[in-house]
């Protein structure tokens, strides 16, 4: 199978086998790979009511076709288990060099079964693999743990947990190369519960492609384009993601304050890309053949967040930042950088502080619970409670359950800002009608990543729609939904889509692979996916599509949105039809006839 | 009126935000601004003939990208509030 490596291994952690079974060709033509084949895997073997942290969850990381490939940005792979944060399916991908690597290694894929008693790393160096005791590493942060591996094995790429996994955190990522992280829905905490420290790979083989020279022409031809566009080719390197604060806040469409007080913050600039590339920026980095390189090394040299790491990407520094009321850049930066120290997602870390912040001010968290008086804007709050998450000591136990679990815990769950219990990143769906319909509609709960409408709908990439209009979004959403499945399945980045489209990453598929469907047959692999994602969350009981209260009732006071709520059921019932699915928002047995599930 | 500038404007303006007088339209203030700061930022922000605005532009008036106004001829008052970013993205 060309762009395949044909095995998958299958790791026992209570037999202790480790056996090597060939791919699933058939499940890789229909989808694709990474997101869509894990989800596949997962889907025929886990029951959908199981108890995401017990030994009957299983842990899939999946490379896609196009992973470690000369693709541009083909450097992914997917983290596939039921998700503890949300009870949905949980998919997560994760950058850098880890995807590459195991497929070097000669496997495209690992499935993890059942849960070990003691602390294991599973050791890969091509042929020989190892399941390895990982006492010594259990406590250890992210950091330690790569550095660990990495002085006792040499060059090995090593995906792993820090302390929050080992803790059942409920939003832990999956972390590789101390950096990059699987980071949504919790699924370092699946791999907590197994006992499953790290996996580290060395591979020493190539992937080959059916078609060599239409694939390098292919190629050549995706990697120029996104060198020519300005996004790709040079906007996102110099300034990163936190290059939104600024066009999101003068959108009127940046959240404030745990989404309470609208969208416009006069404070914004102070935590822009511009501010911390002329600040803390110490240079951009690139994950495995990516010539984007929006990856931000960063450094406070000195005072009270002094701290060297990577990020925050625009996500992480809304959290921290306008959701906190903290315009202190230092601050979020250093804490942003513990929670890829500690491994979990500071999407939900940042917003799960701003729901404590409201539920304080408005008298409903003692201050004898958190330990001192929690006001939004405090700098110093944000790094201390990121640490007492990270450490499991105090109220960080009580954070380290999400928002929604906390706010419920004092009264109040509508104070949660999630979907299916995950946390909304930082674009308010009052001020981006798509993204109310794309957060209440993500097969994995609050997400930005599943169909990404801000771009049309802010940015004007690539094409410009009115952000505070419905028309015509569940038809744009749709389409967002089944071309991200794709690309996330095709082992490539979604930045890519900023630059090239369908045609090119299609046309890098295909000569991969050697397929000669069309665009539209592979496109509908995309929403083979989405429907496959949706039927688990069906059969899991996950509850309907809908967004917090907040959006649905509270006018946005101020901005070019104001006066806005979340127009959702405008838009729903549209998007359902559309689907294919009936008035619950559940596919019908001819639609899934029709895509073959 | 205001005017912001954003991102890799900032390098050719060395401002973040300047109060003028407003012009009658986007446009009048765009010819403005490019008279003012040359020729990188004309063109950038105005197509090669100077009819529309520049593929690597975005303009907005009181938060409201001008495509959904009346294009590069949206009208200016002394109280509106321009913003001007280079074409980005992220997430």
């Amino acid at each position: 199978m060309s762009a395949w490596m044909g095995t998958i291994l299958r790791v026992d952690l209570v037999a202790k086998t480790i056996k090597k079974e060939p791919l699933n060709s058939k499940d890789a033509h229909d989808y694709v790979g990474a997101r869509g084949l894990g989800t596949k895997y997962f889907c025929d073997e886990v029951d959908p009511m199981v108890d995401p942290l017990s030994p009957g969850n299983k842990l899939i990381f999946m490379t896609g076709p196009l992973t470690g490939t000369a693709a541009g940005c083909a450097g992914r792979y997917e983290v596939v288990a039921k998700a503890p944060l949300t009870g949905t399916i949980g998919a997560a991908n994760s950058g850098g060099h880890f995807g590459p690597e195991l497929k070097f290694a000669g496997y495209d894929g690992i499935i993890i079964e059942n849960a070990s008693k003691t602390p294991v790393y599973l050791y890969i160096n091509d042929d020989t693999v190892e399941l390895r005791d990982a006492s010594g590493l259990w406590g250890k942060t992210v950091y330690e743990t790569t550095d660990a591996l990495q002085e006792e094995l040499g060059n090995f790429k090593v995906s792993c947990i820090g302390p929050t996994g080992e803790n059942l955190c409920l939003y832990a990522g999956v972390m590789n190369e101390k950096h990059r992280a699987a980071g949504r829905g919790g699924l370092g905490a699946v791999m907590g519960s197994k006992k499953l420290k790290a996996i580290a790979v060395r591979g020493t083989g190539s992937v080959t492609v059916a078609r060599p020279k239409q694939f390098m022409d292919a190629v050549v031809d995706a990697r120029a384009k996104l060198k020519a566009h300005p996004v790709t080719g040079t906007g996102l390197g110099a300034l990163g993601t936190e290059v939104l604060v600024n066009i999101v806040n003068e959108s009127g469409a940046l959240p404030l304050r745990n989404w309470r007080d609208g969208s416009v913050f006069d404070q914004a600039d102070k935590t822009s890309g511009e501010t911390l590339a002329k600040t803390y920026l110490v240079k951009n980095k690139g994950c495995f053949g990516c010539p984007i390189a929006c990856g931000r090394v960063t450094n406070v040299p000195d005072g009270p967040f002094k701290s060297f790491g990577e990020g925050p990407e625009y996500e992480a520094g809304w959290s921290y930042g306008a959701d906190c009321g903290v315009t202190d850049l230092a601050a979020i930066v250093r804490a942003n950088h513990l929670c890829n120290e500690y491994g979990m997602d500071p999407i939900t870390l940042g917003s799960t502080i701003a729901c404590a912040m409201e539920l304080s001010d408005m008298g409903a968290l003692p201050e004898s619970d958190v330990g001192f008086k929690l006001r939004f804007g405090d700098a110093q709050a944000i790094v201390d409670l990121t640490e007492a998450v990270g450490k499991n000591e105090g109220f960080g136990k009580e954070l380290a359950k999400g928002s929604y679990r906390l706010a419920e815990k004092y009264g109040h769950p509508e104070l949660s800002m999630s979907v299916k219990k995950q946390e909304m990143p930082a674009y308010d769906g009052r001020a981006v009608q798509g993204m109310a319909l794309e957060y209440a509609t993500s097969n994995r709960g609050g997400c930005h990543v599943r169909g990404y409408l801000t771009s049309p709908e802010i940015l004007g990439v690539p094409l410009k729609t009115d952000p505070l209009v419905t028309e015509g979004k569940a038809a744009l959403l749709k389409l967002f939904q089944d071309l991200t499945a794709f690309v996330d399945a095709s082992g490539t980045c979604l930045f890519t889509t900023f630059g090239i489209g369908l045609p090119e990453i299609a046309a890098e598929y295909r000569e991969a692979v050697g397929s000669d469907e069309s665009d539209e047959e592979i496109l509908l692999k995309g929403e083979r996916i989405w429907n496959l994602e949706k039927r688990f969350n069906i059969a899991a009981g996950v509850e309907k599509d809908t967004l917090p209260p907040r959006l649905l009732r509270e006018k946005l006071p101020s901005g070019p949105a104001k006066g806005k709520v979340a127009e959702l059921y405008t838009m729903l019932e549209e998007y359902y039809t559309l689907r294919g699915w009936d008035t619950e928002g559940v596919p019908t047995p001819d639609k899934l006839t029709q895509l073959g599930i | 009126m205001k005017v912001r500038f954003f991102a890799t404007y900032r390098d050719i303006t060395h401002a973040s935000e300047l109060e003028m007088p407003a012009p009658e339209s986007v446009r009048g203030l765009l010819l403005l601004l490019a008279e003012r700061y040359g020729p990188d930022f004309r063109n950038q922000v105005l197509s090669p003939d100077q009819t529309a605005l520049g593929r690597n532009a975005i303009v907005l008036v009181d938060g409201r990208h001008i495509a959904h106004l009346s294009g590069i001829d949206t009208p200016l008052t002394d109280s509106d509030t321009v913003a001007i970013f280079p074409l980005i993205a992220g997430g």
